[in-house]
């Protein structure tokens, strides 16, 4: 009788023990963000932020074997220190060094967009991978081959896993992964925000600058993400090689012709060079741009039609204020850069103990 | 130890009694060529040969008298000609209602092309979505005439050019749907018109003709 009970006890043991493996529980995470935006656009119930999603997420993110032949990662058109964007590159880049069409976008607040890419494509930050990943100019891969990988790799299945509860990965959980990871990519501690939350002041320069930017910048650069998340023309020309019409490939409508995604200014500093084909490479150029070199049509954005005129004195206020914008604590956050540890766990360790 | 045996011996009879007591209901899709039933790949008397045919199957329900008296909970089924087992779809839960329709969508609502990652049968890697264009393929028909390719890549879910179709059958118990490529094919001049892969007026068009071919088997 007495062994009988020692069997019931370890049976026991074991049926908890597998009990409690089948049921671990990943770390909720919530993000954080001023008080005064707005609700995020992104519904969370359905995909839940946890600390073991956004990890994977993240490795997900700087990693190659989303691209055809591993050479290229999401993070080599958007790169942390850059407020994600491929800085000082007009175009972005893929395998094989092809070149594509139109600048890598910076990467912030997307919680609170509804639409993505510059012409809009893409309706949902879920699905908006997998235009990257399939573009020949870009990663050139298939899902289902990615998944293949991911299977075959040793870490990716138990990483699935401990995010979503299932080692079966699916792109399903591949992009809801991503997301998470994207979504913790918040910028709000830029010297701007301080002054809104009343705990740092403008110099008397940044503060015209801001006057300036109210007045002729802000209806489509709107606060507090300096996106409307509308599709404007800007009175650019339209270049004669790439022949880009915008918005209208999307939606197939004249009234769309040449229209394309505001973009956010914040860490503008950093995201260099502008403009959906990267034609300028810095602030003044842009401004000139406003001044100057408007490019009437018929879709021409409302905003524009009455002329923005600035003197260079205050052209450089207005850019006083646009780098008060810059949000060093994003830039900089070692949750958003390359996860070493993630990658070479003893390489981290190794440097704790020395 | 008699006691815990009796039970566990008893909860696994009742299990197994409640499987096979199950009443479930199921609809078969029977997708043909002409008369017959497809067969991949292999060219028929027109020299047409299908090598895929797959489409969303959405929003079953049943109607009684003008009223839904049953309605499937996340009712999204992808039915595609190379798995066979797609084309029965068994409902979930036991359904015991009288009914003299049965309804459904061919293809998937605004609402689900609008809401990110989705899994099961709507996982991105089934085939059916457009990464570049946001939204479902809602029907998808690739095949040759005379070694000449054709592709029909059908979807869209955005105003003014939906292609999300509903679908209402007159039944009381015969759930044997049938739908024919032919009829479908022979609506189109395949030399002129045998490619789309976008939304559009023209996609809206094909859907509204796919739609009306839908009907309820007799022979079966």
């Amino acid at each position: 009788m007495k062994r009988n009970n020692v069997i019931i006890i370890l049976g026991l043991f074991s049926f908890f023990g597998l009990a409690m493996n089948l049921t671990f529980k990943p770390t909720p995470i919530k993000i954080e963000y001023p008080s005064s935006w707005p609700k995020p656009v992104y519904n969370f119930d359905n995909n839940p932020l946890t600390q073991e999603g956004i990890d994977l997420g993240r490795k997900l993110f700087y990693d190659p074997i989303l691209s055809i032949d591993g050479s290229i990662s999401c993070s080599n058109c958007h790169l942390s220190y850059t407020a994600f964007t491929h800085v000082d590159h007009p175009l972005s880049h893929g395998v094989n060094d092809s070149i594509g069409i139109r600048n890598s976008p910076a990467l912030m607040n997307l919680a609170w967009h509804n639409s993505f890419m510059w012409d809009g494509a893409v309706n949902h930050l879920d699905v908006q991978a997998l235009a990257p990943i399939s573009h020949p100019a870009e990663m050139d891969e298939d899902i289902n081959n990615i998944i293949r990988k991911l299977i075959g790799h040793s870490t990716y299945r138990e990483s699935f896993y401990k995010a979503f509860q299932d080692s079966t990965i699916t792109g399903e959980h591949l992009l809801k992964a991503i997301s998470q990871f994207e979504l913790t990519l918040i910028s709000c501690n830029s010297k701007y925000d301080s002054v809104m939350l009343k705990t740092q002041v403008f110099s008397m320069q940044e503060e015209r600058g801001y006057e300036l930017f109210k007045k002729d910048c802000s209806s489509c650069h709107a606060e507090p993400f300096f996106t409307n998340n509308q599709f404007e023309n800007n009175g650019l020309p339209i270049n004669p090689i790439l022949l880009d019409l915008g918005r209208y490939n999307i939606t197939k409508k004249k009234t769309d012709s040449l229209k394309f995604k505001v973009p956010t200014l914040r860490n503008i500093e950093f995201s260099y060079p502008y403009m959906h084909d990267g034609r300028f490479k810095s602030i003044s150029e842009v401004l000139n741009h406003y001044t100057n070199n408007i490019k009437v049509s018929n879709t021409l954005s409302n905003k524009l039609k009455s002329e923005i005129k600035l003197t260079s004195n205050q052209k450089v206020d207005l850019t006083a204020f646009l780098l008060t914008l810059t949000d060093k604590k994003f830039l900089f956050n070692k949750d958003f850069s390359f996860p070493l540890d993630k990658y070479y766990p003893d390489v981290e360790k190794k440097k704790k103990t020395d | 130890m008699k006691l815990f045996l009796f039970i566990l011996i008893n909860l696994i009879n009742i299990n197994i009694y409640h499987y096979q007591n199950n009443d479930q209901l199921y609809v078969k899709i029977i997708p043909l060529f002409d008369n017959n039933p497809i067969q991949l790949s292999k060219a028929n008397k027109d020299s047409i040969s299908i090598e895929t045919l797959k489409f969303y199957l959405t929003d079953f329900c049943l109607i009684k008298s003008g009223e839904v008296v049953w309605k499937e909970v996340n009712s999204y089924h992808l039915i595609d000609i190379s798995k066979p087992t797609s084309l029965d779809i068994f409902f979930t839960n036991e359904v015991k209602v009288d009914f003299d329709e049965i309804q459904f969508l061919l293809g998937t609502d605004s609402l689900t092309n609008v809401s990110g990652a989705i899994g099961g049968d709507l996982d991105p890697t089934k085939g059916m979505y457009w990464a570049w264009n946001s939204g479902y393929i809602n029907f998808k028909l690739e095949g040759k005439q005379n070694s000449k390719p054709f592709q029909f890549h059908i979807g869209g879910y955005a105003s003014p050019y939906p292609t999300v179709q509903k679908i209402r059958l007159k039944t009381k118990k015969n759930l044997n749907i049938a739908f024919n490529v032919a009829d479908f094919l022979n609506q189109l001049n395949l030399v002129n018109q045998n490619k789309i892969m976008s939304p559009g007026k023209e996609a809206q068009e094909l859907s509204e003709i796919l739609s009306s071919l839908f009907y309820i088997n007799e022979k079966e």
